[in-house]
Formats: C-alpha cells, sequence, structure tokens
C-alpha cells in the first residue's frame, strides 16, 4: 500500500475515534444532567394506596363477634 | 370506627400454644414462619408468666416509617397490611419491629429471604376479599366473614383477647377488678388457697 493511501486511512481511522469518544461525552454530560435536575426536583414519598375499596373496615359487630366478647367476660352475678 | 388491637392476658395463658397452631393451620403458613407465637418468661421459676404474641397493629407502625418500598397500609380499623407485590424482602421492618413480627420464608441476605410475612388480623391482604389469590399470598380473611382472628377465637383458657380494643380493654378491667390479685383462673384457689404469693 502506497505510503499517502496509508496515511489517509490513519486519518480517517483517528477522526472516527474522536468522533466515538465525543459521542461518549455528550453523552456522558446529558445523563448526568438529567440526574442532576432530577435531584434538584424531589418529589414526595408516596405510601402505597391500595384503594378504598381495601383500606375499608371489615370489622362488624354480628352475632358470632358478640357471643366471642360475651363468652370472655366473668358470666352475670344472678 | 373500631380500633382493632389484641390484648394477652398473661394470668390467664398456659403455654399451650394453641394460638400459634391454629394460625399457621387456618393461614396455611409456609415452614420456618410463625405469625404469632408464644415468649415465657421466669421458666419454670416462681412467678412464670406466658405471653402470646404476634404484630400489635401499632398506631404509628416502625415497619412502615422504615419500609423503603412504602409497602404498609393501615385499614379503616386500624390493621396494618403490607402489600407482597411491592415488598422486596429487605429486612428493614423486622429490625424496626420492637415484637419481632415481620417473618421471612428463607434464611438469607438482602434480596434472598422472599416477601416478608406477619399477621394480618385475619384481615389478608389488598387482594380481592375471600380469593385464592388473596388466600395463597395472605390467608384468610376472617374479618371480611364477620369473625375475629382464630388465634383469640380458640384460646382454651380465654387468654387472649381480640377485637375492638375499647371493648377488649374493658373486659380486661373487670377481669381484673374481680381477681383482685393473683390468677383468675377457675379452680386456682381451691387448687392453691388464697395464701398462695405469686
Amino acid at each position: 500500500m502506497p505510503a499517502k493511501e496509508e496515511d489517509a486511512k490513519m486519518q480517517d481511522e483517528r477522526q472516527t475515534a474522536l468522533g466515538r469518544r465525543y459521542f461518549l461525552k455528550a453523552f456522558g454530560g446529558a445523563s448526568t444532567t438529567v440526574v442532576a435536575a432530577a435531584a434538584l426536583c424531589p418529589t414526595d414519598a408516596q405510601a402505597y394506596d391500595p384503594g378504598e375499596e381495601e383500606m375499608r373496615g371489615r370489622y362488624r359487630e354480628t352475632d358470632h363477634v358478640k357471643a366471642y366478647y360475651r363468652v370472655n367476660r366473668y358470666p352475670k352475678q344472678k | 370506627m373500631a380500633r382493632m388491637k389484641f390484648l394477652c392476658d398473661a394470668e390467664r395463658c398456659i403455654e399451650c400454644n394453641a394460638c400459634v397452631t391454629a394460625c399457621k393451620n387456618e393461614h396455611d403458613v409456609p415452614w420456618g414462619i410463625n405469625r404469632r407465637r408464644v415468649v415465657t418468661i421466669n421458666d419454670g421459676k416462681p412467678g412464670e408468666r406466658s405471653v402470646s404474641m404476634a404484630c400489635m397493629h401499632c398506631t404509628d407502625a416502625p415497619c412502615a416509617a422504615v419500609c423503603p418500598v412504602d409497602c404498609f397500609y393501615t385499614t379503616a380499623d386500624a390493621v396494618v397490611l403490607h402489600s407482597k407485590d411491592l415488598c422486596i424482602g429487605c429486612g428493614y421492618c423486622f429490625y424496626a419491629c420492637p415484637f419481632g413480627a415481620p417473618q421471612y420464608p428463607r434464611v438469607g441476605n438482602f434480596g434472598s429471604r422472599g416477601k416478608m410475612d406477619k399477621c394480618t388480623f385475619c384481615a389478608a391482604g389488598p387482594e380481592g376479599d375471600s380469593t385464592e389469590v388473596e388466600y395463597a399470598k395472605y390467608g384468610a380473611n376472617r374479618l371480611a366473614e364477620g369473625k375475629l382472628p382464630l388465634c383469640a377465637e380458640m384460646c382454651s383458657t380465654k387468654s387472649l383477647l381480640a377485637g375492638d380494643g375499647v371493648i377488649i380493654a374493658a373486659i380486661y378491667k373487670e377481669r381484673v377488678t374481680q381477681r383482685g390479685y393473683g390468677s383468675g383462673a377457675w379452680g386456682w384457689q381451691t387448687a392453691y388457697r388464697e395464701t398462695v404469693d405469686v
């Protein structure tokens, strides 16, 4: 291969390499900006909310429950 | 709105572990997990006392305060429940809980011990009431059926109380007033006379 052609090929390779490095730098800078923006604008922590249906009270004073309370008391004095 | 609470009358607990067995059976709790257990102090000595312990469904629950994924929620009747879909098994709740209630299916480090499991006050979890999915993840939903936790309902000495905090506190107060001192167990004075100093 003639020396001139070889030089031209190496030059192309160098340019490609520089391009790749530039891309990585630019990508790194952009992602850092996004992370910094997210850190500067925090949102409040959200507790898990399963919805009203699941949060509602299920306890009912049924006959079954009333009987439980009754037998756990001392018998009434006659 | 009623606030659900457990109350163990230590004067009556005989350490039979029936509450532990009933809970495991009712909810098909896997090996290695005990949602409820009986703790005995001064074992074999005068003044021995046993207390049945599980999740106490704290008003300001420390487990919920430390959970990094906020998987805990409190229902309208003050039962502390959690979502196993959100739980990451980090173990923070186990360290935060003063009662040692949170349990894990496997022994291991962060991320390898599986989803946390604890007493649900027989109110299961955030799935549809009494469905197969709910049962598989959290166990039976007795509260939705108009019943109370099985551990308390089948306690043979009526030591473990569960239900509306105001009502069970009144029952316990009545017991303390009636028995005065020592044990209020039936036959206690016949067996040990009034002079026994416990």
